[in-house]
């Protein structure tokens, strides 16, 4: 009896100073994340300049995105970027995390050597790298004539082929420390045993790999997946901004490069706002579509 | 973590089969001559194409603007220290450096002002709607921010806070909030109840508890928000390229890029811009490295 009584006092109690503790972020909140996110979808389904009256066009904007040659291109490159660093960030991370595992001295600092880059900004890594693949005294080219492979020197950012590919690159250097140092840390959480064990049956390096470390690895793997997955389709402006502004002739658009030139360079916001929601739409498909793979996955293992 | 190392180090030799064996054979730790040097000479080409194009910004800044082009790889044949003090003046970096500390601080003890108590509520406190909230902040999480730049510039603009400093403060901690109380309430989830309710006889207050009690505990769940949310912030260029159109306003990665397209081809005075306004992060980060290191990867393998 007296508990319940102290209960519904406590509750009470509870609910008003919760409520004290969440106001401010439920403010902060609600400005600046809730209401653009439902005020974008509005805007989306208008033609806007950002200064008249929007005028509703219902969903014209989403099915002009369909029929845009710039868009679908910005797309196409989008879905490349996210392939290949996916793919490069988890295979050279996890290598790198190997040797690190597999070396005994200085491995601390050589740990911390290669998490370096995770710590610039974009900006800056950018710059770096517009110097390095420079035509006339870049460290890229110099290099090449140095090894004797004076043939494969090329305009690394101006040749529409490869600049994508060149922006790739740089994005896979800045970010493989950071993956390294997460698969090394999964890597010492597998017991030597089991290693040992692998090695008394017969077991070479490339059996104990795949049969040892890559099935104990495999949560970490598909948290990096998971976790770098919006990130490579969202956060590519800056890179592809301050390397090439995605030139030449859009070869390196993505959807955040044209969003951005859409909004401020044609002053057209509902347009714009589309292409937000609808690459948000494809980041949460191909979401969805992984979770659906790996939990396919997981029931064979 | 360093832990199977000296059990790879110790085992060979505390066992007697061993004995015989040379005693540099246990500081290989049971690998073989031929795996470490090709461990060790992997390592070392990842190291060069990791260090040295920092190495290259550093001794570039110290060259002449023609011995850049005419003197690629070496050292400078003189150190021209002036290149640092003409590029602080033509950059004006000194005002971008200002500039980004105000925003990277004012959004910094926001977040930390706003995320500490809410994440406290929600994993202390009981009442109606909680699971809602927290749902609500597991959705945000899945939604990357940069899909409604074009709303959040316009919201921003109705609210004047475009070219405002404290403006993009307030956008930078909204938009790390989620994250944030989802870190934070995970930390406040592993203390124990016992500690809040021995206070709460005391007759000590929530906001007391969370004081006095709770925030000396969750020390390094602080400690992780403010390392995230630091890079996240000093780091960004999105943001601050939509909001931040005054140049005298400008943060330290706006202002790099407007030094690096205005002028010409000053190469050394970019590389001294360059290395003054990234050496001072890695010197922090590597005096650090420990403490970022352990409470990055606690966070991400735990999870």
């Amino acid at each position: 009896m007296f508990t319940r009584i102290t209960r519904t006092i406590r509750r009470d109690d509870d609910a008003t100073v919760a409520a004290f503790m969440l106001a401010p972020a439920a403010v902060l909140f609600a400005l600046f994340f809730l209401w653009p996110f439902v005020r974008g979808l509005w805007i989306s389904l208008t033609r806007w300049d950002g200064f008249s009256a929007p005028v509703f066009v219902g969903a014209a904007n989403y099915m002009k995105l369909l029929g845009d040659r710039l868009f679908l291109g910005a797309l196409e490159n989008n879905l490349i970027f996210v392939v290949l660093i996916l793919l490069f960030k988890n295979v050279l991370g996890l290598g790198l995390a190997i040797l690190l595992d597999r070396a005994i001295f200085m491995r601390g600092p050589i740990r911390a050597a290669v998490f370096i880059p995770v710590t610039l900004s974009f900006a800056a890594t950018g710059l770096l790298w517009s110097w390095i693949y420079n035509p006339v005294f870049g460290l890229l080219n110099a290099a090449l004539d140095g090894l004797g492979l004076s043939g494969l020197k090329m305009s690394w950012l101006g040749d529409a082929d490869i600049a994508l590919y060149s922006i790739i690159a740089v994005d896979v250097w800045k970010w493989l420390g950071f993956h390294a140092v997460i698969y090394l840390a999964g890597l010492q959480t597998i017991p030597d045993e089991l290693y040992e064990a692998a090695r008394i049956d017969g077991a070479g390096a490339v059996r104990r790999f795949r049969h040892v470390t890559l099935p104990l690895m495999m949560p970490v793997i598909l948290i990096n997946v998971i976790l770098g997955l919006s990130g490579a389709f969202v956060r590519n402006f800056d890179i592809v901004q301050v390397l090439t502004q995605g030139g030449p002739n859009h070869a390196t658009e993505v959807v955040m490069t044209y969003m951005v030139k859409t909004a401020f360079q044609d002053g057209n916001m509902g347009y714009a706002s589309a292409m937000g929601y609808a690459l948000f739409l494809i980041v949460a498909l191909s979401c969805v579509a992984l979770l659906g793979i790996m939990r396919r996955s997981k029931v064979e293992m | 973590m360093e832990k199977n190392t000296s059990v790879r180090h110790a085992d060979p030799r505390s066992q007697p089969s061993f004995a015989s064996r040379r005693w540099w054979k246990g500081l290989l730790a049971g690998r073989s001559v031929g795996e470490l040097a090709l461990v060790y000479g992997l390592l070392a080409i990842v190291l060069v194409e990791t260090l040295y194009p920092l190495f290259w910004v550093l001794s570039g800044s110290l060259k002449t603007k023609e011995e850049v082009i005419a003197n690629v790889w070496g050292l400078p044949s003189g150190f021209v220290w002036q290149n640092y003090a003409e590029a602080w003046r033509v950059s004006g970096m000194g005002a971008r450096i200002l500039n980004s500390v105000i925003v990277t601080a004012t959004a910094l003890a926001l977040l930390l002002v706003v995320a500490t108590p809410a994440a406290y509520s929600l994993s202390r406190l009981k009442f109606r709607g909680r699971n809602i909230i927290l749902a609500l902040i597991v959705a945000a999480m899945l939604i990357p921010p940069q899909v409604m730049a074009i709303p959040l510039f316009m919201t921003a603009r109705d609210l004047g806070l475009v070219n405002s400093r404290i403006g993009i403060a307030l956008i930078h901690a909204a938009s790390n909030l989620p994250l944030s109380i989802f870190i934070l309430r995970s930390f406040f989830l592993s203390l124990p109840a016992e500690l809040e309710d021995a206070a709460r006889i005391d007759g000590a207050s929530r906001l007391q508890i969370l004081g006095r009690v709770m925030l000396p505990l969750i020390r390094p769940g602080l400690a992780l928000v403010t390392i995230f949310g630091f890079i996240e912030i000093w780091n960004d260029f999105f943001l601050a390229f939509l909001l931040l159109r005054d140049p005298a306003l400008q943060t330290i990665p706006l202002g790099l890029v407007a030094f690096f397209q205005q002028y010409g081809s000053m190469w050394n005075l970019y590389f001294a811009a360059l290395a003054m306004t990234t050496l001072p992060v890695i010197i922090v980060f590597v005096l650090m490295q420990k403490q970022f290191i352990a409470g990055l990867t606690a966070g991400a393998v735990k999870s």
